[in-house]
């Protein structure tokens, strides 16, 4: 193969002889790659939205929380409400080895925090300072609870992002000021700005969160406990315990194992794997398109390219007699397939970055989300690997043809 | 002898056997001026086609200064054509999208030379066939003769052994043929090349030295015509 500049202007003349045909063929290949980008980083985009509202989440917890029974069990009616206690955290820690963390929730709604002159709605949960391995916080000042704090009952308290925005709209570091809610004055140790949208009672960024000691007291819980949260040790899949908690809590609670109105039990290893499976198939559905799409450009060259070489036979037969040697004229033609599908794929890549990055402008002007639809670097060198891949697989047929011109068909041509 | 052939024999079988040329025996020397002539369907261009190293042929021996040009691989055949023949066609045979000195370097490109070199050896050629002012033009910007002599120019460029010319003249109109085998004549005489012009014009082949008459496919008369006098050019020929 002689590469020199003499190629690139064989090449680049006999593309632009037919300029309209080069171009239209090169549509197909530009607009195959174009849809396939566009779809892949919005299909990205798209995912990182929705897994935003998982961010921190762990994704092997459950939450267990009580409700009425539907089946009567050992002389009690069906209809019946039971209460989780303290004593059932220790008694799941007991019984089941595998699980890990249990930590409990309490939830009072619908109150009123109040700084100086300015005061919000808000949820006041009672948390341990473990709770942070079902929901890990982002804070942006201070510190979660610690076991201190739940140990001696410190009235201090963790806010999110709603509240914190309210409260203080000038922003600086709230740590240390005190904050009313109800009769209480709590001293702010943590602002917590993660905003996920995958909630326990409520939405993080609107709670105040207080010790569960503090809580239970103040609210009169006496040992009750509205949400048990867990999370299984590594290894051990959440789903695989949940018959043994049901046991356990039934036996406490004289409830029927098996009556799964009795329980609540949410597997939040199920729900990632639902949009894990979801996200799979939306992968699929994209690829599925999207190579589709520029497999026929790629037969569009291959097809348009078998016109050309038949169009040129004379010419082709010059060649091969005055010297060209087949191998010659099979490179020339593999050349200008993979150089056609390479421009249109180029710019294919190009359009698609730029569409994508207008796009998250757009969207990132509308609100709250800062979307991140753009195709990575390596995709990007994928997809012209990808498009060198195809140039040579149209450019495959036509050029064995284009060789098998004997230079005497040139000249029973007049 | 640069061109020696034995007994060569050419069969095409296109559904029916056709016995086109019957044991060729011929010798052409260096520096000779020779015309093949014969009838449509005499076997001519057949001759022509492997004397080009384009075609095969059946049984028989091709040798070409020296070498046994038989079952050639695609790669050796090529070269042999670029190195050692130049082509003319009746029809020029130019490549219509490349100007005339890109039409002129196209066999050096192929022999792997650098783009200077090849564009003044082209420019060169250009220059001494009068068409310096020609080089930049395409071949539909000229007339027949221009391309003609580009075609020759081309064929010149990497000084080969032969130049097998198949109707040179068969599309321009008498003047310019008159010219053009001037030109080769010229050519044969100055620098020595070896031509062999295929033709079935009397006129034509009268402007070389040597006529080869071929008819049904064997070597007929072998007529010496030093003296151009065997008949006037468009003189009792069909002539244009």
């Amino acid at each position: 193969m002689r590469l020199d500049i003499n190629t690139y202007h064989e090449i680049a003349d006999s593309l632009l002889r037919n300029k309209s045909r080069s171009l239209l063929t090169g549509f197909g290949i530009f607009w195959g790659l174009f849809m396939l980008l566009v779809m892949l980083g919005a299909g990205d985009g798209v995912k990182g939205l929705l897994s935003d509202n998982f961010e921190g989440f762990a994704s092997n917890a459950a939450i267990v929380a009580s409700s009425n029974t539907s089946v009567p069990y050992k002389g009690f009616k069906e209809g019946r409400y039971w209460s989780i206690k303290y004593k059932d955290m220790e008694r799941l820690k007991k019984l089941i080895p595998e699980v890990d963390v249990v930590t409990p929730m309490i939830s009072q709604w619908g109150q009123t925090a109040v700084y100086n002159s300015l005061s919000t709605s808000c949820n006041v949960t009672g948390l341990n300072a473990d709770y942070t391995a079902i929901e890990a916080p982002r804070m942006k000042y201070g510190r979660f609870l610690n076991e201190v704090d739940v140990e001696r009952g410190r009235k201090v308290c963790v806010i999110g992002k709603r509240i914190y925005n309210e409260l203080f709209p000038d922003g600086g570091d709230p740590c240390g000021t005190f904050i009313q809610v109800g009769p209480v004055y709590y001293q702010i140790v943590g602002v917590n700005v993660a905003s996920g949208n995958l909630n326990i009672n409520g939405s993080t960024t609107q709670k105040v969160v207080i010790p569960s000691t503090v809580a239970q007291q103040l609210y009169n819980r006496g040992d009750n406990v509205d949400i048990i949260c867990l999370t299984a040790k590594s290894g051990i899949k959440m789903t695989s315990l949940e018959s043994r908690v049901r046991q356990v809590m039934g036996r406490e609670h004289y409830f029927d194992p098996t009556d799964e109105p009795a329980m609540m039990f949410l597997d939040t290893e199920q729900l990632f794997n639902l949009i894990d499976t979801l996200f799979r198939g939306v992968d699929f559905l994209i690829l599925l398109i999207g190579l589709g799409t520029l497999l026929a450009g790629a037969i569009g060259v291959s097809n348009i390219m078998m016109v050309t070489v038949k169009e040129r036979t004379v010419e082709i037969g010059i060649r091969r007699a005055i010297g060209a040697t087949p191998r010659d004229i099979l490179s020339q033609i593999m050349l200008e397939s993979v150089s056609l599908t390479l421009i249109a794929g180029m710019f294919g890549i190009m359009f698609s970055v730029l569409t994508l990055s207008v796009a998250e402008k757009i969207v990132a002007a509308s609100g709250e989300f800062t979307p991140a639809f753009q195709i990575g670097f390596w995709l990007a060198v994928a997809a012209a690997a990808l498009l060198a891949v195809l140039g040579v697989a149209a450019g495959l047929a036509p050029a064995l043809r284009a060789m098998n011109i004997k230079p005497v068909d040139a000249m029973r041509d007049e | 002898m640069l061109i020696e052939l034995k007994g060569v024999n050419k069969t095409y079988d296109n559904g029916q056997p056709l016995h086109v040329l019957k044991g060729i025996d011929l010798s052409i020397d260096r520096g000779e001026f020779v015309s093949i002539m014969g009838a449509s369907g005499s076997g001519k261009s057949t001759l022509l086609n492997i004397l080009g190293i384009l075609d095969n042929y059946d049984t028989g021996e091709y040798w070409l200064d020296g070498r046994l040009i038989k079952d050639l691989s695609e790669r050796q055949a090529a070269d042999y054509r670029n190195r050692m023949i130049g082509f003319v066609f009746q029809s020029f045979n130019l490549i219509g999208f490349k100007t005339a000195v890109e039409n002129v370097e196209l066999p050096l490109f192929y022999q792997g030379v650098s783009r200077h070199k090849r564009h003044a050896l082209a420019m060169e050629y250009l220059d001494r066939l009068g068409l310096t002012e020609w080089a930049k033009h395409y071949p539909n910007e000229m007339s027949g003769g221009q391309k003609q002599r580009v075609a020759i120019a081309r064929a010149l460029i990497t000084h080969p052994q032969i130049i097998l010319a198949d109707e040179p003249t068969g599309a321009l109109d008498s003047k310019t043929s008159v010219e053009v085998m001037d030109l080769l004549g010229q050519l044969n005489r100055e620098e020595k090349v070896t031509l062999i012009v295929v033709t079935h014009e009397s006129g034509v082949a009268n402007c070389t030295d040597k006529i080869i008459h071929i008819k049904d496919g064997v070597i007929g008369e072998i007529e010496m015509n030093a003296q151009h006098n065997a008949s006037a050019f468009g003189a009792s020929t069909i002539m244009k």
